[in-house]
């Protein structure tokens, strides 16, 4: 009887030799794990365009909802800031439109990622009974749907700002800044923070199926209490915590920053950004990943 | 869940595919019907604990099964079998024990492999090519082949699945399963999809694999499909593998523990 070398290729997928063994520490091997998942990132890539395709098959203006959405939205608020409230705006109600609307779509980026990254493993339950793969990739794929929603959004938001400043010349909204090279840093770390947040709502609906219902109030709270609606300069004194200890705080007020002052972002906002995002994917990926193997069963 | 206790050397002769040592598999269920936060937040409010059952869905079981064969498991609803399945697909890990498999696997363990209702046959065929860890070339040069095997009448492979029958979706799913060219294969309750004709393909196709050396594990409720196409059996009860030889033996050792007989039924695909 010949016998296979006493191989070190363990993995929990698809390697030549598997060895499937109880996790430690309810983890699996990780390095494996982030390999395999590396690996299949094609898979939520097409998967995210599947499911894109899919939702808006029967739509009759398809896609374009994913950005006449917010900016409807973004026009309801404004209404409410300025007119209902009959606020005092300064150039013409510009500047506020510009930071409703910029920081409307970067919120509903991150809305985007948590909604539907937390139903993702409820309804991928078929997929997840019959193949065995890092199941974080079913939220990594909702998180690149929500960056595929998002993107177009810029380019609407660059075509309000270019129209506004033809008619009102006089408005602080900023043309061309070199600090706009910070834009970038800002998706990431929206995408990151969305990304873990999406991975702990996830493992929370396949507990409580209740979960995903709560958060469209959550959210709508949240949105509140983030600088989408009020700029970040109305807070003072401890009231400015509100912008620390909420996940989008700093990230948002670097984006108003960035896209309303045409300033780059403060030291504290990219530090509470990077650590926000940090911690929303190391706590929301322990959570996940650590029951994982509780899916295959509760589903 | 246990962690793995001192580890073990991987010790698979070459002439295995699988490896089962001291297997045992058990989970948490919850009692409570509605899992909701609302239920959650009343029973924490009222000072009530979880109601949790542990499942021993399989116990202490050790099964070697060679390249090249065909195994079919008996047992009744409850048996442990589909556990025993996903947990050799790497999709549940074993609470304690260990599974050695030396081969890529291919599975068909829960009908509709996934399948995204609103997207045609095509698109899924697609997908459940790359969460099987194939690259889209590979499955992009299998889809046609794929279409061809699950043989859909004509146009309904670009058509979206919702507009299927049950048994065009089952032959959808049974074509990507078999061929996807893998070393294992894992069917559960697979079998019966598709009218008398495409039964007969698929056990060709089967048979093709065999031939291939490659390994073939069948979960049926259908005896004759045991019988018929496994080379050995195993039966399970209540997580126990209580008999294992040749299928006609142990299909009989079944029955007889049933006490229903070799009624017709029992040998149809259901």
């Amino acid at each position: 009887m010949r016998l296979m070398s006493e191989s070190s290729a363990k993995s929990d997928f698809q390697s030549k030799i598997q060895v499937f063994e109880p996790h430690r520490a309810s983890l699996p091997p990780l390095i494996p794990y982030f390999k395999e998942f590396w690996k299949r990132r094609a898979f939520a890539i097409e998967l995210s365009r599947f499911a894109d395709k899919a939702e808006y098959l029967d739509s009759k203006f398809g896609k374009v909802w994913l950005v006449l959405n917010p900016v409807l939205l973004a026009l309801v608020y404004y209404l409410l800031v300025t007119v209902i409230r009959a606020s005092k705006s300064h150039n013409n109600g510009l500047t506020t439109l510009a930071h409703i609307l910029i920081g409307l779509f970067t919120f509903y980026f991150a809305q985007n990622c948590i909604n539907s990254g937390a139903l993702s493993i409820t309804a991928g339950g078929r997929l997840i009974l019959n193949q065995a793969f890092p199941r974080a990739l079913l939220p990594f794929s909702s998180t690149i749907s929500a960056f595929w929603a998002f993107l177009p959004t810029i380019p609407v938001y660059i075509f309000v700002i270019v129209v506004g400043k033809y008619f009102y010349p006089a408005t602080q909204v900023p043309g061309f800044t070199w600090n706009y090279l910070w834009v970038p840093f800002i998706v990431i770390c929206v995408g990151v923070t969305g990304f873990g947040l999406a991975l702990l709502f996830a493992t929370m609906n396949v507990y409580f199926r209740d979960t995903n219902k709560l958060l469209q109030y959550m959210t709508r709270i949240w949105l509140y209490l983030c600088p989408v609606l009020w700029l970040p300069s109305a807070l003072h004194g401890w009231h400015r915590i509100l912008l620390t200890i909420n996940p989008l705080g700093p990230t948002l007020a670097a984006t108003s920053n960035v896209w309303i002052e045409g300033i780059a972002p403060t030291h504290s906002e990219i530090i509470g950004s990077i650590a926000w995002a940090l911690a929303s994917v190391l706590v929301g990926g322990y959570f996940f990943i650590s029951r994982e193997r509780d899916f295959a069963v509760r589903i | 869940m246990r962690s793995a206790s001192k580890k073990q050397p991987v010790v698979m002769p070459e002439e295995l595919a699988i490896r089962i040592e001291e297997l045992s598999i058990s989970y948490k269920i919850n009692v409570d019907t509605k899992r909701t936060l609302k239920n959650a937040v009343m029973r924490a409010s009222k000072g009530e604990k979880v109601r949790t059952r542990v499942v021993e869905a399989v116990k202490n079981m050790t099964l070697d099964v060679p390249h090249g064969s065909v195994l079919g498991i008996v047992g009744a609803n409850g048996a442990g079998k589909s556990t025993l399945m996903r947990s050799i697909a790497g999709i549940l890990p074993p609470t304690s024990g260990r599974i050695i498999v030396n081969g890529k696997i291919s599975t068909l363990l829960a009908l509709g492999v996934g399948f995204n209702p609103a997207l045609s046959g095509r698109d899924n065929i697609i997908l459940g090519g790359l969460a099987s860890g194939m690259s889209r070339e590979e499955i992009e040069n299998k889809t046609e082949e794929i279409a061809d095997f699950a043989a859909l009448p004509d146009g309904f492979i670009d058509m979206p699945v919702r507009t299927y029958s049950s048994g065009m979706y089952g032959r959808v799913a049974f074509s990507v399963a078999v061929n996807m060219t893998p070393d294992i294969l894992l069917l559960d309750e697979a079998l019966s999809a598709g009218d008398a004709s495409f039964k007969e393909k698929s056990f060709t196709r089967m048979r093709e694999l065999c031939a291939e050396a490659r390994t073939i594990i069948i979960v049926s409720h259908a005896l004759a499909t045991v019988t018929e196409l496994c080379d050995s059996a195993i039966w399970m009860h209540k997580g126990t593998m209580l008999a294992q030889g040749k299928p006609d033996a142990i299909v009989d050792q079944y029955l007889k523990f049933l006490d229903v007989g070799a009624l017709p039924s029992n040998f149809e695909d259901m």
